[in-house]
């Protein structure tokens, strides 16, 4: 029996980093409570089985994201993030989701400046029907992030010793 | 650029006229060429108010000062000072019938060396544009140009833009200067004060620095009128401009041309939305 070759996993950003053995992403999914959050629901009530990796956090909007949310994240132990909301023109508060797209947009941009890959940071509109694909946007975040490897910039577990 | 006669011969008509409580203008350091911000309440004190290209500092910053609330003032104001006083104006941070506004027109303002300041040869708007009184000849709204070192730096690979970057946060020392010179910046409570929050706890590490100059920058996004108060406060002289200007140039280049505070009652990019907006980078 042939063993099986792994190939290891490196870090896009700091590639002096390797993943340790049997390394799996944290990755933290910001829901909106009136659809996203419901739309995981149905996936789960659908029996539709999707990576564990994600832990969700729920707010009522998606416009209640300030942008040191993600930030928070990713300094903390995320290697990921997913934040997702209604489609546009379905926000329960009419337009909250069309002033988070402005923010996320620049948010994305800049934390691709400041030297994070652009697959860190992820947006998705699933509305509370599509249990489905919840279920493959977060197999699909997943896949991006365990790509990368894992996150070593700025955690705070690094500066605190 | 010395428009210090006029300003003298304004501000003691004001105080004479009784307009005003307190007159916002640049004085001279006692042991060097630069000058500092002052507060005249005594129209004595008027032959010590100067202004010239080395008067480099956004005055609209000391509009939220305590000493300065509910006072009739009179300010100077150039080009991007302007823009930052609009945004407070349309922000409701301060009444409009309070002020006297002195506008210059701005031909530029120097740095330490005796050159020109980078922001200013990238101005587009070097005319006041909210004003009581105007000096000097205005020169017209210029094009945007995205600042070179932006593009300079999105040409670099991620791994060299994390290292430069890095490094910017590696030197941070955590004062919060930045904030404290910024004009916007007017919060009673700062969410990088709080001390509750285990992730700040006033530690300078380059992760809180990284924190707190991401927030911080991104709460200024759509308002950051590139006055560079910040630049110029900074201990460890950082170039804070970049994140700023990054922001600014997705958003010019996204949300219909916006530039803070040019237009008047216009608030931050953040607070409207349109319809077009990009959408292509969400699943």
């Amino acid at each position: 029996m042939e063993a099986e070759v792994k190939e290891k996993i490196i870090s896009i950003e700091k590639p002096e980093i390797v993943a340790p053995e049997n390394w799996q992403p944290v990755i933290i999914g910001i829901l909106c409570n009136w659809c996203s959050y419901a739309g995981s629901d149905l996936t789960g009530t659908s029996r539709i089985q999707y990576p564990p990796n994600i832990r969700i956090i729920r707010v009522p909007c998606s416009s209640r994201v300030d942008p040191w949310f993600i930030i928070k994240s990713l300094q903390a132990t995320a290697d990921g993030v997913l934040i997702s909301g209604c489609h546009p023109g379905d926000c329960h508060y009419i337009s909250g989701n069309y002033f988070a797209r402005r923010r996320f947009l620049v948010t994305k941009k800049l934390l691709n400046m400041v030297g994070f890959h652009e697959n860190r940071v992820q947006f998705s509109w699933v509305s509370a029907a599509e249990g489905p694909k919840f279920a493959k946007v977060v197999a699909k975040v997943t896949d991006d992030i365990k790509k990368l490897g894992p996150l070593h910039l700025y955690k705070k577990e690094n500066f605190d010793k | 650029m010395d428009y210090t006669k006029q300003i003298q011969e304004i501000a003691s008509k004001l105080f004479a006229e009784d307009k005003i409580d307190i007159f916002i203008g640049f004085r001279k350091n006692s042991f060097d060429d630069n000058q500092v911000p002052t507060l005249i309440s005594d129209p004595k004190d008027i032959s010590k108010l100067v202004f010239t290209s080395k008067s480099v500092f956004n005055l609209a910053n000391y509009l939220k000062n305590e000493h300065t609330r509910n006072k009739r003032l009179g300010l100077v104001v150039k080009g991007c000072d302007s823009r930052s006083l609009n945004l407070l104006l349309t922000e409701n941070q301060i009444k409009r019938e309070k002020l006297y506004i002195i506008g210059i027109c701005c031909e530029g303002v120097v740095d330490q060396t005796g050159e020109k300041m980078q922001n200013c040869l990238e101005c587009v708007v070097p005319d006041p544009v909210v004003y009581d009184e105007l000096i000097g000849n205005p020169s017209g709204k210029k094009d945007y140009k995205v600042n070179v070192d932006i593009t300079g730096l999105s040409g670099k690979s991620l791994v060299e833009r994390r290292e430069f970057f890095e490094g910017i946060f590696e030197n941070c020392i955590r004062c919060n200067a930045c904030r404290q010179s910024c004009p916007l910046c007017y919060c009673a409570k700062c969410c990088l004060d709080q001390e509750t929050s285990t992730l700040y706890s006033g530690s300078n590490t380059t992760s809180s620095a990284f924190h707190a100059l991401m927030t911080w920058s991104l709460h200024l996004a759509g308002r950051c009128v590139d006055c560079r108060n910040c630049e110029k406060a900074c201990p460890s002289h950082l170039p804070l401009h970049l994140l700023h200007k990054q922001n600014e140039s997705v958003i010019f280049e996204n949300f219909q041309k916006h530039l803070a505070g040019v237009i008047p009652d216009d608030r931050g990019a953040f607070y409207k939305f349109d319809l077009k907006d990009p959408d292509d980078f969400i699943m």
